[in-house]
């Protein structure tokens, strides 16, 4: 059976979607404590700390968070909370042994140019970027914006484990190793079936840009 | 004035040297001597009746060497090598063609011995990442029963991928002071989280993916060595004798299992009633070479055993392979394919040599728990066959008819590429070549008498490659062939990379990504990422070695076959040619190995401007002269 997007489902996610951006209502400053998420016990913390600095840690990975990502959206668009996201990314990067330190960037909300600012505010040069609805990509400082190291472009596809392994890569380019790239799964139908949802998580998280707002530092804690 | 063209099908390469002879003038000189007063074609010897080289040409080589498809090529290079001396077909006189007899080389790996871990008694696989250091000696239990464990006695843990590092570390720590714990075997890629929570540390080994198959209850030993360096106690017999209180006689039954662990950071052995490692030989087959005597020897007794069996049987006429073995199908392979492109029976084709090399190749361990790989010893073997010249003759006769210019097969391809060989400058007979190929190794020597005496062997670039691909574990054979042909360089940052030799090279504008911090290969059309977690130093290693086996083996081999004493030594000059000849470093390890027999050998240079290209072109003009 070939899977068809018709205009009634269409209508029903973007009822489910706008209903719940309703529910979170527009406007609430993001670094405020985020709810509850979905299944873990553990909530999610973010409070920004000033501006972001430049890290002279050559053992350290930038992970740099789109402007909804734990705030205003909790989990990504299949659903996984996204303090458990965030603790696969550091379980992946602490077992390498390396640290991480967190920034969010307001003036885009290009997961391309979210990723290489947090790689060039990190010591060792690499970054981590990653939306709101789950979309991530490992970088490096002296790449162009638009390239990267390694781009997990269809969130839909992205599990928990992926998460875990891109954490271990990218702190294992930290390090001067080679990785081999974290697999990615494909899926034709990832694409007609998430892409209005995606559209509207990713004008979710548009809207919270600001263009004149510098990157801020994170803390995040889980309590 | 006659104008011919000596043409050179070659597996890779048809190559063309197009001539001009004065008609009517007879040189009174030998045959090698007369090519080598004419290196460079110098016109001044032209009124002699010497050949003057006016122009030549490569092209690849279409369709298999030796069959009628060869025609297409020959005509391009022809062509070619017209236009750039401004003449056209019909001027042509004569065309002289080598006899290109396909010589097929096939090559094989039999693996010959094998682990293997009955009863879960060892986990010997390397995690990148395993947690604390030391050593920890105690009774497995699972996690789950820690709680109700009885103190007194010392555990180590074992657990699943359902425990998050979180709860693993929990209940390790919520134990302490109750139970002595002194070591953990996890599932999940967990090691430095948990070790990163325990308030007591211990040596911690993960990713180890059969767990369920750890014995419970038993004795076991884990050892985690810092990083960058290997375990010792685990690796040593007798350590593993004073950890566990083994007898002599046990003491000796796991030598097989600490020689296994050789090299590991981290590692566990579990005491079990019966459990074991054991490396064993695996029946590969036997090997029949027929000579003036016939003699049998079986692949598992490794190469030089085989080498040395196929030595005492005299000139080799053929081998066989026992048939139903690994090696049996190997043989039939290469008749048949023979047999195919020769329009023969395969039953007649006979092998006319063997090259058998040993090497390593990373094989998983049966019964291992965490996909742990051994190295399993090896032999790799490269066969020849030799075909008539009957097919020759009628690709000439084809080519006449859609020419109309006379076609003629010269004579041996060797003694053909001597005779160009010898326009090298500096060259003089009594000179031996070595041809190096990507199927065999041909070598041709030529004496002051001017008779020449050549040999085909089996063994060549394809053999190299094969070893490159098994020994590093390669997947694609395209990878190792680069690997093979050109040098390696490690991408430092996107700026700069360090080569092989250890310099370092910067670069203006960064590099794709996808050979960042990465092992290349630099192909001259970029960097080629090399998916390998070797060092680059070990990478270097094995391609240099597999070189030194195949073709500086081969070299001396061929060498003393066709000395006039059987030894290498009495060679005075060896000159390389043929495409391995351009290769990076073959013509250094050749000429540093030759050095030590006092022989002169370098790479060709064919006329003093071909270098060591067309020297088979060359000889087929160069003998047509002589024989007039």
């Amino acid at each position: 059976m070939v899977m068809t997007m018709d205009e009634k489902t269409l209508k029903s996610i973007i009822e489910e979607v706008m209903k719940e951006m309703a529910l979170v209502g527009a406007g609430a400053p993001t670094g405020k404590p985020a709810g509850r998420s979905a299944g873990g016990t553990t909530s999610l913390v973010i409070s920004e700390s000033g501006p972001a600095e430049r890290g002279t840690n050559p053992r350290e990975v930038v992970i740099g968070l789109a402007a909804a990502f734990g705030g205003r959206q909790t989990q990504t668009i299949i659903g996984l909370p996204h303090d458990q996201v965030i603790r696969e990314i550091c379980a992946g990067i602490e077992e390498e042994g390396l640290s991480y330190r967190f920034i969010r960037s307001f003036r885009t909300a290009d997961v391309g140019f979210i990723a290489h600012e947090a790689a060039k505010l990190s010591g060792s040069g690499i970054g981590i970027g990653i939306q709101s609805r789950g979309t991530t990509v490992i970088h490096q400082k002296d790449l162009a914006p638009l390239s990267n190291l390694e781009l997990f472009s269809q969130s839909p596809l992205i599990d928990l484990e992926t998460f875990r392994a891109i954490g271990k890569n990218a702190a294992k380019y930290a390090k001067g190793e080679s990785p081999s790239p974290v697999p990615v799964r494909n899926d034709q139908m990832a694409r007609p079936k998430y892409q209005a949802i995606a559209a509207l998580l990713h004008i979710k998280e548009t809207q919270l840009l600001d263009p004149n707002k510098k990157t801020q530092a994170l803390r995040v804690e889980y309590r | 004035m006659a104008l011919i063209a000596g043409i050179d099908i070659g597996n890779a390469t048809t190559e063309v040297a197009l001539a001009e002879l004065s008609a009517g003038a007879t040189p009174a000189l030998a045959a090698g001597a007369a090519a080598a007063h004419n290196s460079g074609g110098a016109p001044a010897h032209n009124s002699g009746g010497a050949p003057v080289f006016i122009a030549s040409s490569i092209v690849p080589t279409t369709g298999i060497k030796g069959t009628s498809q060869n025609t297409q090529g020959v005509f391009q290079a022809l062509t070619e090598a017209l236009d750039a001396a401004g003449r056209s077909l019909a001027d042509l006189d004569l065309i002289r063609i080598n006899e290109a007899a396909p010589v097929i080389g096939d090559v094989a790996m039999e693996t010959i011995s094998e682990t293997i871990i009955t009863e879960s008694t060892m986990i010997g696989h390397n995690p990148t990442t395993p947690g604390g250091l030391g050593i920890g000696v105690g009774s497995t239990i699972r996690i789950a029963d820690l709680e109700r464990a009885v103190p007194g006695t010392p555990y180590i843990v074992v657990a699943d991928h359902e425990y998050t590092f979180e709860d693993v570390a929990a209940r390790i720590n919520a134990v302490e002071g109750r139970l002595h714990v002194t070591g953990a075997i996890l599932q999940r890629d967990d090691g430095v989280l948990v070790h990163n929570r325990l308030r007591r540390k211990i040596p911690i080994v993960d990713e180890v993916s059969l767990i369920e198959k750890v014995p419970i209850g038993m004795l076991a030993a884990i050892e985690v060595a810092e990083v960058g360096r290997i375990i010792e106690t685990l690796a040593n017999p007798y350590g593993i004798a004073t950890l566990f209180g083994l007898t002599p006689d046990e003491t000796a039954s796991v030598v097989p299992m600490a020689r296994s662990l050789v090299g590991n950071r981290s590692a566990v052995v579990i005491k079990t009633p019966k459990g074991d490692v054991t490396e064993r030989r695996i029946p590969a087959g036997q090997l029949q070479f027929i000579g003036d005597r016939t003699t049998d020897v079986d692949v598992d007794r490794g190469a030089e055993e085989i080498m040395r069996a196929a030595a005492t049987v005299g000139p080799l006429r053929n081998v066989r392979g026992e048939p139903g073995t690994n090696v049996g199908g190997m043989m039939e392979k290469v008749r048949v394919v023979m047999g195919q492109l020769t329009d023969r029976d395969p039953a007649g084709i006979e092998i006319t040599d063997l090259l058998a090399v040993d090497t390593q190749v990373p094989q998983k361990v049966t019964g291992g728990l965490a996909g742990e790989f051994s190295l399993e010893a090896a032999v790799g073997i490269a066969v020849m066959v030799k075909a008539d010249r009957l097919q020759m003759q009628r690709i000439a006769h084809d080519m006449t008819a859609q020419f109309g210019i006379p076609v003629e097969v010269g004579g041996v391809e060797a003694d053909m590429a001597v005779r160009g060989a010898l326009t090298t400058p500096g060259s003089s007979v009594p000179v031996a070549i070595l041809d190096i190929g990507a199927g065999s190794t041909d070598a041709c020597v030529l004496r002051a008498d001017g008779v020449p005496r050549s040999i085909h062997l089996a063994g060549a670039g394809n053999m190299v490659t094969l070893l490159i691909q098994s020994e590093l574990g390669l997947e694609s054979q395209e990878d190792a062939e680069n690997v093979k042909r050109y040098p390696l360089a490690r991408v430092e940052t996107l700026f700069n990379i360090r080569h092989e030799d250890g310099t370092v090279q910067f670069f203006d504008d960064p590099l794709p990504p996808q050979v960042f911090a990465r092992t290349v290969v630099l192909h001259p059309e970029g960097m080629i990422p090399l998916p390998l977690r070797q060092p680059l130093e070990v990478i270097r290693q094995v391609r240099i070695r597999a070189k030194e086996r195949v073709f500086v083996t081969n070299a001396l081999r061929a060498l003393s076959r066709v000395s006039p004493t059987s030894n290498v030594r009495d060679i005075a000059h060896v000159v390389l040619v043929g495409g391995s000849a351009l290769d990076f470093e073959i013509p250094q390890l050749v000429t540093k190995a030759l050095g030590e027999y006092r022989v002169v050998a370098g790479r060709a240079n064919v006329r003093g401007t071909e270098g060591p290209r067309n020297a088979v072109a060359t000889g087929l003009v160069l003998a047509w002269e002589a024989q007039r």
